[in-house]
């Protein structure tokens, strides 16, 4: 290899594995080794990396030594080469390779040879890495530091790689809201407990290495792969190599991938992740063990379904979080890695060139301050959102949840009489969660030879069908029931089929019909119909289809009614017409699911959210207790008050109503010219001019790495143009957060600052003149 | 104030029963004693091989004592049952009370009518809350309790429930679950309402329409013959309902807490009769006509 790094390579070749020491580590003894160096032996070494400059004809790129080290004088390399010396390669002196270096500070010498130290190493990995597609990553990243020492610049990675963030939500939001979304309805501890094995995992995929794109081909298709090739170079670049070659920026893996790599690596993550823990079992501390063993294959199993599910909202961009507990998680003093650190993941990346392990706790802080913000900014949108949501102090939430879920602060020990005002489906919610009674998708196969029970079940169904729905024909039941395209959702008691819901679902079509659904009718009226759709429907957000279509006789359309169906049919005739079987003298009837409404526990979730505001409610009663004379204007014939005018409602924090203050312009051109005329004023202001176009990051390099959502007047007239304000309150919002930006990134009292504050009055003033907001 | 003053006398009550608890459980460890003795005396005796006159008196003596121990024990649990029965009739008097004042009697908003899995749950627990008749040594089961019918000139009290057989719209007859509201002396005629609040209607009807539910459960392993036997016709409330059908009894219950398994008739199955379902001994009365319809 005619390259002068060879020479050079022939010092880590010497230490070959240091037991104890990570990759990481050995590196950066390595550089605080090097930089302790005499200034003429950094010279000798900078020097092999610096072209001649003894004229404009010598394409020299690096000073040769004349003399190669060999072993035994290894011992002697303190002895820095003279700067007479010549180059092996062009003839000219080591002095005229590192001319350019003569009135460089120490700190730039320092940082040059921290690069020449991950040069040599990138490039034993070029030279140990058997993966082609791997190999040429650590090729060109050696290219490019070589390159950054000559010019004594600093390394960008270019190409079509695009730069970090690569996609958004990333992977850490994903996973954070996928708690969120799933266990927030938990008691603490538990939810506390699901949000460890989160952090955990998140972790885990920061420091996991990635199966290359060959072992990728091999068990994926085609286009995946290409895509995941893409992927798997960023990560290289951005995130793997980085870990122990900080010459790089570094990215954690969570933060700059979303949804997409996620989809590629999970599956085979996860079978690692869990090999590696059961192979490692004994290893764990006993207290992470029974977290990790019992808990973890669930959650991952869950996470997976939130992956790969079509309609997931945990991916989506405005993903908003139940409030009161949602929030409370963000705020959670994060985990400390000791969860995961020590013996068992460590492991995972040995065996690797370049990453270290990596996983004590120095190393897996983010390396820069910059990427910190992220997470920060985020409790601080949490922390708004909550306001938003009526001003109740968290503190005062966990003290209601506290009473409400303690029995011994309710009123007396609980009854087994359900209150008159028991949600439909709680006895049935309690029974499945004892046991009772099961509830199964089955369906019949022509493929593969139905088992046993499956087809008794199946008889069961049509015997429950045919007694209930005595109208129709035995035959065609039989027929629908244990037609291979229709499936039932059975509800089993005591081994028995009680009842189900026969259905066939239109995947292409993207609705199901609802074919027949009964409960035999001795154990009717239990709520055993209410829980069977309701876990219909969660079976269906599963699977990505968000409509049921179903013809009702005169008999069922109450039932219908009460799981929210409705005769308003939403989706277009053409796409269930002919799909569906229509049945003379029946109504149509349809459902749309909302895939973040968990349908099972709703009703339970609502009664807590009830007993909560009632709670609430019972506070505010204490503080504030007055009675007023009742009103008398009524019988003095006056029909109506403005609410607000009634004695007291305005201390107990009463306040007119978002709907009734707004009274949101019907007429979308009103408002959009409203907002132009508005725009306009704006930017005529001579205050407005930091804020007119998209900040530079010729001018603030770091801008975007510390606002989050960038805005200025220019996109603002674009958003309008393109009819995105369709309320006052985006643009508003729109309008607010260039001022929050503004004294986000300036320090208070710049020029930048006083503008923004100038500006908002004035806005406001505006919005008020125009009725856009009150007082 | 008539409800408030319910509420005081009701924790009396409850005060009351919990210290017959109390007693009888003290009574319960002086027979213990007692028994313990007479135990001894027998083993001796076995030991001894004969029967002496001083054994013979001795366990007469001790036996008198258990005995008059256990009828103590006894009297006490009836009192307590006893306090048991007035506290409910109280309620069921508040109850009443309530209804017709319009009052309900729970602190949550009044709804227009009881969701109808709420109403079976009652049924159910109604059912279950049935005293069971204890009768004294040689006691014969009064009317009422199991399948022993009422009195020929029996009257049904005020809040009663009973199956009672109305016209429904469609001109059938159908025996429902009703509740008794008054009963007119003069005429002979009961004034009822349907259980079903969303029925919510208001029938008059002559005593012959009118079939009292039991007010004891008869107790399967000391008063069998109180039970009906199997194979006997009977109106029984079809579970989850709040209507009597004609059902044939497939087994009596065992034990004081069973149920009777009914076989419904029921024209939808090839046998025409339903499989066998529970009924609560509450909900099971004689069937008068033995014609079919």
């Amino acid at each position: 290899m005619a390259d002068p790094a060879a020479q050079t390579s022939a010092q880590p070749r010497l230490h070959p594995a240091r037991p104890g020491l990570s990759q990481q580590q050995w590196s950066s003894q390595k550089k605080a080794q090097v930089r302790a160096f005499p200034r003429a032996k950094k010279l000798e070494k900078l020097g092999v990396f610096s072209s001649c400059k003894a004229n404009d004809s010598c394409k020299c790129n690096g000073w040769k030594n004349p003399n190669p080290p060999t072993a035994a004088r290894m011992e002697l390399q303190q002895h820095a080469a003279s700067l007479t010396e010549v180059c092996r390669s062009c003839g000219h002196s080591l002095a005229e390779h590192v001319s350019h270096l003569e009135n460089v500070s120490e700190e730039e010498i320092n940082r040059l040879l921290g690069m020449v130290v991950d040069v040599e190493n990138l490039f034993m990995s070029v030279h140990k890495e058997e993966d082609t597609d791997t190999k040429q990553v650590y090729f060109y990243l050696f290219k490019l530091l070589r390159k950054c020492i000559l010019q004594m610049g600093k390394p960008v990675v270019e190409g079509s790689l695009g730069s970090p963030p690569f996609e958004k939500p990333n992977i850490e939001q994903g996973v954070l809201n996928f708690v969120q979304y799933k266990f927030s309805h938990l008691a603490s501890k538990e939810r506390q407990t699901m949000y460890e094995l989160s952090k955990m995992f998140l972790l885990c995929l920061n420091y996991w290495k990635l199966e290359t794109p060959s072992q990728f081909r091999q068990r994926a298709q085609k286009e995946d792969a290409a895509a995941y090739k893409v992927d798997y170079t960023r990560w290289l670049c951005y995130c793997h190599v980085p870990q122990s070659n900080d010459s790089l920026p570094r990215y954690e893996t969570c933060q700059v991938f979303g949804r997409s790599l996620l989809k590629s690596i999970f599956t085979i993550t996860r079978r690692q992740l869990l090999e590696k823990f059961r192979v490692e079992k004994d290893k764990l501390p006993p207290e992470k063990r029974t977290l990790i063993l019992t808990h973890f294959p669930k959650f991952l199993s869950m996470l997976e379904e939130e992956i790969y599910g079509e309609n997931s909202p945990i991916w989506e961009a405005d993903f908003t979080m139940p409030a009161s507990e949602g929030t409370q998680l963000g705020h959670q003093t994060v985990l400390s890695p000791v969860a995961v650190s020590g013996s068992p993941l460590s492991k995972c990346t040995s065996g690797s060139a370049l990453a270290g392990s990596g996983l004590d706790s120095t190393s897996s802080e983010p390396i820069t301050g910059e990427k910190r913000k992220l997470p920060e900014a985020l409790t601080l949108e949490d922390a708004k959102r909550i306001r938003v949501m009526g001003d109740i102090p968290m503190e005062l939430v966990n003290e209601v949840m506290k009473t409400i879920t303690d029995p011994a602060a309710m009123l007396g020990p609980e009854t087994s009489l359900l209150s008159a005002n028991a949600a439909r489906d709680e006895t049935a919610r309690l029974e499945e969660r004892r046991g009772i009674i099961e509830f199964h998708v089955i369906g019949n196969s022509l493929s593969q030879k139905s088992n046993k029970k499956i087809l008794m079940w199946l008889v069961g169904l049509q015997n429950v069908f045919s007694h209930q729905l005595p109208r129709m024909p035995k035959e065609y039941i039989t027929r629908l029931v244990f037609d291979p395209k229709h499936k039932t959702l059975a509800l089993i008691k005591d081994g028995r089929v009680i009842g189900g819901v026969c259905f066939r679902m239109f995947p292409t079509q993207g609705f199901t019909e609802i074919v027949f659904c009964a409960v035999t009718s001795n154990e009717q009226v239990k709520g055993y119909g209410t829980h069977l759709m309701n876990h219909l429907k969660e079976y269906h957000i599963k699977h990505g289809i968000l409509f049921f279509l179903t013809y009702a006789d005169e008999y069922a359309i109450g039932y219908f009614k009460k799981q929210g169906f409705s005769k308003d049919i939403k989706v277009p005739k053409t796409r269930y017409l002919g799909y569906i079987k229509d049945y003379e003298g029946a109504t149509l009837m349809e459902c749309e699911l909302n895939p973040r409404i968990p349908y099972t526990e709703l009703s339970h979730i609502i009664k807590r959210q009830k007993e909560i505001i009632k709670k609430l409610i019972e506070r505010k009663q204490n503080q504030i207790r007055k009675v007023y004379p009742g009103l008398t204007c009524f019988k003095e014939g006056v029909r109506q008050i403005p609410v607000e005018s009634i004695p007291g409602i305005r201390e107990t924090g009463w306040k007119p109503s978002a709907k009734e203050k707004s009274k949101e312009l019907k007429d979308p051109d009103l408002l959009y010219n409203m907002l132009k005329n508005l725009l306009a004023q704006i930017k005529t202001h001579p205050d407005a001019w930091p804020f007119m176009e998209p900040v530079k990051k010729s001018e603030a390099p770091d801008y975007y790495e510390v606002i989050r959502f960038p805005i200025d007047l220019k996109t603002m007239t674009e958003r309008l143009k393109n009819r995105y304000y369709v309320t006052k309150k985006l643009f508003i919002a729109d309008l607010q957060r260039v001022i929050t930006n503004c004294r986000e990134y300036n320090p208070p009292d710049s020029e930048y600052c006083k503008c923004a504050n100038t500006l908002e009055k004035f806005f406001y003033f505006k919005l008020k003149e125009a009725g856009l907001i009150e007082k | 104030m008539a409800l408030v003053s319910a509420d005081t006398k009701i924790a009396e009550l409850l005060n009351e029963l919990h210290q017959l608890i109390k007693q009888t459980q003290e009574e319960r460890s002086r027979s213990e004693h007692n028994l313990l003795n007479i135990q001894k005396t027998h083993e001796r005796m076995q030991t001894e091989n004969k029967t002496s006159p001083y054994y013979r008196t001795k366990l007469r003596g001790l036996y008198t004592t258990a005995k008059a121990d256990a009828e103590a024990e006894c009297s006490i649990l009836r009192r307590a049952l006893d306090k048991i029965a007035e506290i409910k009739s109280l309620l069921e008097e508040r109850r009443i009370a309530a209804r017709m004042a319009g009052v309900y009697s729970d602190t949550d908003p009044p709804r227009k009518t009881m969701r109808r899995g709420v109403l079976m749950t009652l049924l159910q627990q109604s059912a279950m809350t049935l005293p069971l008749w204890i009768g004294k040594p040689g006691e014969s089961p009064p009317p009422l309790c199991g399948a022993i019918p009422a009195n020929s000139d029996y009257v049904a009290k005020q809040g009663d429930k009973v199956a009672a057989r109305v016209k429904a719209v469609d001109g059938d007859e159908q025996w429902i679950l009703a509740e008794v509201v008054s009963y007119n002396h003069s005429t002979n005629k009961y004034e009822v309402d349907d259980i079903d609040e969303e029925g919510k209607e208001r029938h008059t009807l002559s005593r012959r329409r009118i079939i009292p539910l039991p007010q004891w459960k008869a107790n399967p392993e000391t008063d069998p013959e109180a039970l009906f036997s199997k194979d006997q016709l009977v109106l029984a409330l079809y579970p989850q309902t709040t209507c009597f059908y004609r059902a044939l009894i497939h087994t009596p219950p065992h034990r004081p807490q069973d149920d009777y398994s009914v076989l419904f008739e029921d024209t939808s199955y090839a046998d025409g009769y339903s499989p066998p379902l529970n009924v609560a001994q509450r909900y099971v009365v004689a069937c008068k006509e033995n014609k079919k319809k």
